[in-house]
């Protein structure tokens, strides 16, 4: 099922179908893409449990959401993706407790990701070409760039908390984030035109 | 601030919101903005999918039976169940909970009964809790004398116009009916094949008219005690 992410044009008629209220094409979207938005959500939580919960947000507010989507503006996968982050995020800010911040797993995660296809495990293959091509140009950045743009993201920390995390000046890391952010720009429009 | 003729901040505030190190007052006047400009709300979709495809490189992992069917649950997909088919309602979390509260019954039935002249052999036994997991009650299926045994926990109140009955659920969720309470505090009712048969996973107190629920084989009352059926 998950093969059905390396073709967005399937999924795009799934939510189309979704906003007219079909169930059977609700079940099989969840099935394409839940395990990826499950990774994605126990990335960001640490906790199964809480993982859960935000996927069940998540796929609720798909369901209402899907006849507001606009494909020309996002992907489908991207759309999904941004709505399981916020409920993520949501129960993120709920929690008492931090949760761990692992900069090395991030680094783990983009090696593997900028790794030759065919050489990868199954699931990295089953990578959207987005997401390999954004792993080979996050490749190009320097590794603290790199970090603190992902910490920003998997853990939605501010730049004043990157900064804590990094023991730099927040000048310094807002400086990175804006670079990288402006290199990363560069890389992507470079490999679309190519 | 005026944004619509600087180009680089534009860029600069779309990316910063998109990954979500913009914050506070300049978030929420960003979003005003983002109403009104329709080139503004272009560049955060473009960094949408620059960034958000990140999420990707985590690993995948399907997610448990459960999650789906709160889904549905909670958008009204799944079929409508009487009340008190809570196992279905409920759904693989109530397991959980069940299986410390029958673990606990166990040890405190076994060193209750230890006492005992002639020693029973319990067969099976389990501790129905409330909806706040609190244990009202224990059950326990002694092949030796072919009885099972029910008492009520003395801080539990039950009112004297009704009647308690005691229900075996199977795992394809058919109820049986074990018997009643008489006094609503104890019972030891004849062990039945069909209420220890290994299809047998949950046992069950609902509240009934006097004298017992007039439908034979399913409750009519709430259920207001449950737990599962262990095997020892």
């Amino acid at each position: 099922m998950t093969q059905d992410l390396d073709h967005p044009e399937q999924l795009r008629r799934l939510v189309a179908a979704v906003a007219l209220g079909d169930r059977a094409a609700f079940r099989r979207l969840y099935d394409a893409t839940s395990a990826k938005l499950f990774g994605f959500a126990l990335r960001i939580l640490r906790k199964d449990e809480l993982a859960e919960e935000a996927l069940q947000d998540a796929f609720v507010s798909i369901w209402h959401a899907a006849a507001g989507y606009q494909p020309h503006l996002a992907a489908p996968q991207t759309w999904m993706t941004t709505i399981v982050r916020n409920k993520a995020l949501d129960i993120l800010r709920r929690q008492d407790d931090a949760v761990e911040l692992d900069a090395q797993q991030f680094d783990t995660d983009l090696l593997l990701a900028m790794q030759d296809p065919a050489a990868g495990p199954l699931d990295r293959v089953q990578m959207t070409d987005d997401a390999r091509a954004l792993a080979h140009c996050m490749g190009v950045l320097e590794g603290r760039q790199r970090q603190a743009i992902g910490m920003a993201y998997f853990h939605d920390l501010s730049h004043s908390e990157v900064a804590a995390q990094l023991s730099l000046p927040i000048g310094t890391v807002k400086t990175w984030i804006r670079r990288g952010l402006e290199k990363l720009k560069t890389c992507l429009s470079k490999r679309e035109a190519a | 601030m005026n944004i619509q003729n600087n180009p680089a901040l534009r860029e600069k505030l779309a990316a910063e919101y998109v990954l979500g190190t913009l914050r506070g007052g300049a978030r929420r006047r960003f979003e005003r903005w983002l109403v009104t400009d329709a080139a503004l709300r272009n560049a955060v979709a473009a960094w949408q999918s620059r960034i958000v495809p990140m999420a990707e490189w985590s690993q995948a992992m399907p997610p448990p039976a459960r999650v789906w069917n709160g889904i549905e649950r909670r958008l009204g997909f799944a079929r409508a169940v009487p009340a008190w088919q809570f196992w279905r309602i409920e759904g693989a979390r109530l397991w959980g909970s069940l299986a410390v509260g029958a673990g606990a019954a166990a040890v405190v039935l076994a060193v209750v009964l230890a006492g005992r002249v002639q020693e029973p052999q319990l067969q099976q036994v389990a501790t129905l809790l409330d909806e706040k997991a609190q244990p009202a009650l224990v059950v326990a299926a002694d092949a030796r004398r072919a009885r099972i045994d029910v008492r009520v926990a003395d801080n539990v109140k039950m009112p004297d116009d009704r009647t308690l009955q005691l229900w075996a659920i199977t795992a394809a969720g058919t109820t049986r009916s074990l018997g009643i309470l008489p006094d609503n505090r104890h019972a030891s009712l004849r062990l039945d094949q069909r209420a220890v048969g290994p299809d047998v996973t949950l046992l069950a107190i609902s509240l009934e008219p006097k004298g017992g629920s007039p439908d034979p084989n399913a409750p009519t009352g709430p259920v207001l005690y449950k737990g599962a059926w262990v095997r020892l």
